[in-house]
C-alpha cells in the first residue's frame, strides 16, 4: 500500500472533499440545483428486492456455534438439508432485526408445512457476538431447533463474507441478503433487498420443487 | 512529507489547495445557513417527555409498546421500535449498508430554505448530503409516520416502519424534536472547538509530555490546513471571516487523591468548558474521570489507561478492557491448555487500583478451575526486599506479574536461580520493558500482550514513527503514543464526517459506526465498535520470545 492510500483511506476524506467541491461548485453557480442534484437517493418506482443464482467457492473454517461447539462449516451446510442462510451482527439495529425477523417468520411457515430446513445466521462482528451473545439473539427471534447462529475469528467471518459475496468492507456496509440453496451440490439462490416472509417462503418453495 | 492532520496530505499541491479551499467555503456557507437559525421553541414539558418516551423507548403514553410495521404486518415492537433505533440519540440519522436514515431533529425536518442545515449521511459517498425539501408541519410528519410517505409525497424506504399514532403523539413527537440537538454542545464556540486531555498524578512526565506534544502538534497542523488558502478562491471567504472553528487543546492535570479529582474537574470544566476529552493518560485508576464525563454527557474518547470500570457509560470509549481483558485471555488459555497447567498460581502485583483490580480479574476468571491462586501484593517496601517474596517460587508454579515496567526492574534483581514453570507478564504493564528477564527466565516467560505483533504491527506504526520523525518528537512507548495518534487522526476524520453539527451524542454515534473505516494507524490488530459497544479491541495473544529475542505469537488472537 502506498503513503496515500494509507493517508487517504486512513482519514477517509476524500469523499468528503468531493463532497466539499461538489456542493461548492453547485452552490456557487446556483444554489437551488445544489438542492435539486442532491436529491438523488432514493428511487420510489425500484422493485424492493432483486434475485439471481451463483456457486460460491466455501472455505472449509472452524466455526463455533450458539452452543459453544466447534465445528467445521462446511460440514454444517451439507448436512443434506436445505439451507436458508442470512448474515447479520447483535448490535446492529435496523437492517439485521429486519432480516432476522424475515427467518424468524420463515421457521414459522416452514414448520407449519412440515419441511426440513437449516436455517443458518453468521455473525459478521464476531469478536462481539459470543455464542452466548448470540443465543440470547435467538431467543428474542423465537429461534426454534433448525436454526442455529454461527461465530469464530474475525479471519473466519471475513472469509465467509467474502465466499458469499456479502463482504462490503465494513459491518457497517452490510445489505439484506438471503442465500438459500436446496441440497449440497446445487447452485445458491441469492435475495437482496427487502423481502417479506412470504417472499421468501415463495422462493425457498420454487426452489425445492 | 507525511503531514496527516491536513485534509489532503499526499494528494498533489494543486489538488491539496482546491480542496483546502472547498473546505473552507462548506463552511462558509454552513455558516451562512446557520445564521438564520431559530430558537427552539419552549415546548411543553410533559408534551416533550411524552415525544422522549416514543422516541427513546418505543413506550407510548397509554403505557402501551409502540408498534411499527411494515408490509402490513407488525414488524418492530417496543425498543426496537422506537425511533432512536434508527434515527440516534442525537436525532441526526444513520446509516444501514446502502440505507440512509435521514436526520429529522427540528432543524432538519422543519428547515425553510434560508436555515437549511446540512449533513452527510453517507460518508462513503460525497453526494450524499441531507436532501432539500419543503419543511414538515404537524401534519406532514404525520404522513411520514403513519404512511411512510415524506413531505415531498414520496414513498419512503421500507425499513422506516409505519406506526398507528394519534395526532397527540404526533405533536409529542414533533416537539421532542424540535428540541433535540438544536442548540451546539458546550466547547463549541463561535470560532472554536475545545478538546481537553487529562492526565492523572503519577504519570510519567515523559508520557505526559510527548502526550500533550503530539497533540498540540497536530492541533497546529490541522488548524493551519484549515487556514491556507490560495488566491483564487480568496474572496469569498475574506467576506465572512471566523467561518471556521479552530480547535484549541487544553491539558487537565488532576492532583492529588482520586476522591478530589470530581471536585478539580468540575473546576476546570467550568471555567473550560470542552466538547470532548481526547486521550489522556493514568497508571492508576480512570474512574472518577469515567464517572464525570457520564455525568456531564461528555464524550472521552480512548484514554491510555490500564484499568477501565467494569460498568460501561455512553460516553467514555475505550481501547479495550485493560487489565480485565488481559486477565481473562490468560483464563481463557489456561483453560485451554492441553499441557498440564501449573497445580499453583502466584500473583505479584503492586497494592493499588490497578494491581489489585487485574488480580481480581484473574482469580474471578479461574473460578472452578484447577488452579490454586496466591496473591502478594506487593508495597515499596516489599519491592525493596523482593528475594524474601520470591524465594519460595519453585520450578512447578506459574506467575504472574502484574507490575509496570519499574518494578518488573525490582522482580529480575530478586529473581530467584529457581525458574518458574511459565512467568506471565502483563503486555499492558510491561509497556515493552523486558529487559528485566534474565536469561535464564526468557524461555519460560509470556507475555499476555494486546497489541498486534510482527511485520503487521512494524507495518500499521511506519505512519506515526514518519510523523514523530518529521515533527522531531521522541519516540518514547510506541504503544502508548500510537494510541495518542489514532486519537487525532480519528477525531479529524469524525469532524470531517460531522460537517457543523456538532452536537456531542452525534460525535459518540459516528465513533460507534466508523471505527473501523480506514486503515489501521494503532498498535492494535483492529479497533472496531459498534451500537453500545464501547471497548474496541476485544483481545490478546499469549506471546514469547524467539530466538531472535523478538516477541511473537504463542496463541491465535484470543478473545474471551
Ligand atoms: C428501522 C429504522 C427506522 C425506525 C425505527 C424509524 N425510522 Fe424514520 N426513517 C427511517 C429511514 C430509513 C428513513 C428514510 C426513508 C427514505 O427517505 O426513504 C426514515 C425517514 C423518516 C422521516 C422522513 C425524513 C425526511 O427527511 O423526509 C421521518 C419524519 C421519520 N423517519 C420519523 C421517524 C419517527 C418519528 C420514528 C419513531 C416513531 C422513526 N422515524 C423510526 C428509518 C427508521
Amino acid at each position: 500500500m502506498t503513503d496515500n492510500d494509507q493517508i487517504l483511506g486512513l482519514i477517509n476524506l476524500r469523499k468528503s472533499l468531493i463532497l466539499s467541491a461538489f456542493i461548492i461548485a453547485f452552490s456557487l453557480v446556483r444554489p437551488v440545483l445544489a438542492e435539486e442534484s442532491i436529491n438523488m437517493e432514493h428511487k420510489p418506482d425500484a422493485p424492493s428486492f432483486t434475485r439471481s443464482t451463483a456457486t460460491y467457492n466455501v472455505p472449509d473454517v472452524a466455526v463455533i456455534r450458539q452452543d459453544g461447539k466447534k465445528l467445521s462449516f462446511i460440514k454444517e451446510l451439507d448436512d443434506g438439508r436445505p439451507v436458508v442462510m442470512s448474515f447479520v451482527f447483535v448490535s446492529c439495529s435496523a437492517i439485521c432485526p429486519m432480516l432476522t425477523h424475515v427467518m424468524s417468520k420463515l421457521q414459522t411457515k416452514l414448520d407449519q408445512e412440515k419441511q426440513q430446513a437449516h436455517l443458518i445466521s453468521i455473525s459478521i462482528d464476531p469478536e462481539s457476538d459470543t455464542p452466548a451473545k448470540l443465543t440470547e439473539y435467538a431467543k428474542k427471534f423465537g429461534a426454534e431447533p433448525g436454526w442455529d447462529f454461527y461465530t469464530g475469528t474475525r479471519a473466519v467471518s471475513l472469509s465467509l463474507q467474502k465466499a458469499f459475496n456479502t463482504y462490503r468492507g465494513d459491518k457497517m456496509n452490510h445489505t439484506a441478503v438471503i442465500l438459500m440453496r436446496s441440497k449440497p451440490g446445487q447452485p445458491w439462490l441469492r435475495v437482496e433487498g427487502f423481502l417479506s416472509a412470504d417472499a421468501v417462503f415463495q422462493e425457498y418453495s420454487a426452489l425445492s420443487r | 512529507m507525511i503531514s496527516p492532520f491536513t485534509y489532503f496530505p499526499g494528494a498533489g499541491r494543486g489538488f491539496q489547495r482546491l480542496v483546502s479551499n472547498c473546505w473552507l467555503l462548506c463552511l462558509f456557507l454552513l455558516s451562512l445557513a446557520s445564521v438564520g437559525h431559530a430558537e427552539p421553541s419552549a415546548a411543553n414539558n410533559a408534551e416533550v417527555e411524552m415525544g422522549r418516551k416514543i422516541y427513546m423507548e418505543g413506550m407510548r403514553p397509554s403505557g402501551e409498546s409502540l408498534k411499527g410495521m411494515r408490509q402490513s404486518s407488525v414488524q418492530v415492537e417496543g425498543a426496537t421500535a422506537a425511533c432512536e433505533t434508527c434515527h440516534r440519540r442525537s436525532g441526526m440519522g444513520s446509516l444501514e449498508g446502502n440505507i440512509v436514515v435521514m436526520p429529522i431533529t427540528g432543524r432538519f425536518l422543519f428547515a425553510t430554505a434560508e436555515n437549511r442545515p446540512l449533513a452527510l449521511v453517507d460518508p462513503r459517498e460525497a453526494k450524499n448530503v441531507t436532501r432539500a425539501h419543503a419543511p414538515y408541519n404537524d401534519e406532514s410528519l404525520g404522513k411520514a409516520i403513519r404512511e411512510g410517505i415524506n413531505v415531498s409525497g414520496a414513498k419512503m424506504s421500507p425499513l422506516m416502519p409505519q406506526y398507528a399514532l394519534t395526532d397527540v403523539e404526533i405533536k409529542a413527537v414533533s416537539s421532542y424534536l424540535k428540541q433535540l440537538s438544536s442548540d451546539l454542545s458546550p466547547g463549541v464556540g463561535e470560532s472554536s472547538l475545545r478538546f481537553a486531555t487529562i492526565v492523572t498524578p503519577g504519570v510519567d512526565p515523559q508520557k505526559s509530555k510527548v502526550m500533550e506534544d503530539m497533540m498540540r502538534r497536530a492541533f497546529e497542523q490541522r488548524n493551519a490546513s484549515q487556514q491556507t488558502y490560495s488566491g483564487r478562491m480568496r474572496s469569498p471567504l475574506d467576506l465572512l471571516p471566523r467561518t471556521l472553528r479552530n480547535w484549541e487543546l487544553t491539558v487537565w492535570v488532576l492532583e492529588g487523591a482520586p476522591e478530589t479529582w470530581a471536585a478539580q474537574l468540575a473546576e476546570k470544566y467550568r471555567s473550560e468548558p470542552v466538547f470532548a476529552v481526547i486521550s489522556g493518560v493514568s497508571t492508576t485508576t480512570w474512574a472518577p474521570v469515567h464517572n464525570f464525563c457520564q455525568q456531564e454527557k461528555l464524550p472521552c474518547m480512548f484514554p491510555s489507561v490500564a484499568l477501565p470500570p467494569v460498568e460501561t457509560g455512553y460516553y467514555p470509549l475505550y481501547f479495550s478492557r485493560g487489565v480485565t481483558l488481559e486477565a481473562e485471555v490468560l483464563a481463557k488459555h489456561l483453560r485451554s491448555e492441553d499441557k498440564s497447567v501449573p497445580k499453583r498460581l502466584v500473583q505479584f502485583y503492586r497494592d493499588d487500583e490497578v494491581g489489585r483490580g487485574a488480580a481480581k480479574a484473574l482469580t474471578d476468571a479461574l473460578k472452578d478451575f484447577d488452579i490454586k491462586i496466591e496473591n502478594r501484593a506487593l508495597d515499596d517496601k516489599d519491592l525493596a526486599h523482593l528475594k524474601n517474596t520470591l524465594k519460595d517460587i519453585s520450578s512447578k508454579d506459574a506467575v504472574m506479574l502484574w507490575l509496570q515496567s519499574a518494578d518488573l526492574t525490582a522482580v529480575s534483581k530478586a529473581a530467584p536461580k529457581q525458574v518458574p514453570a511459565v512467568a506471565y507478564v502483563s503486555g499492558f504493564l510491561a509497556a515493552e520493558n523486558y529487559s528485566f528477564i534474565s536469561k535464564a527466565w526468557k524461555p519460560n516467560v509470556r507475555v499476555v500482550y494486546p497489541y498486534e505483533l510482527g511485520a503487521k504491527r512494524e507495518k500499521n506504526q511506519q505512519m506515526m514513527k514518519g510523523w514523530l520523525k518529521t515533527w522531531q518528537l521522541p519516540l518514547v512507548d510506541e504503544a502508548f503514543q500510537s494510541e495518542v495518534f489514532f486519537n487525532v487522526l480519528f477525531l479529524t476524520d469524525l469532524s470531517s464526517q460531522m460537517l457543523d453539527n456538532l452536537f456531542r451524542d452525534h460525535l459518540i454515534e459516528r465513533a460507534e459506526d466508523m471505527l473501523s473505516f480506514g486503515s489501521n494507524v494503532s498498535a492494535y490488530p483492529f479497533l472496531g465498535l459498534s451500537r453500545g459497544q464501547r471497548f474496541a479491541s476485544k483481545g490478546a495473544y499469549i506471546a514469547r520470545f524467539g530466538k531472535d529475542g523478538k516477541l511473537g505469537a504463542d496463541s491465535e488472537w484470543l478473545v474471551p
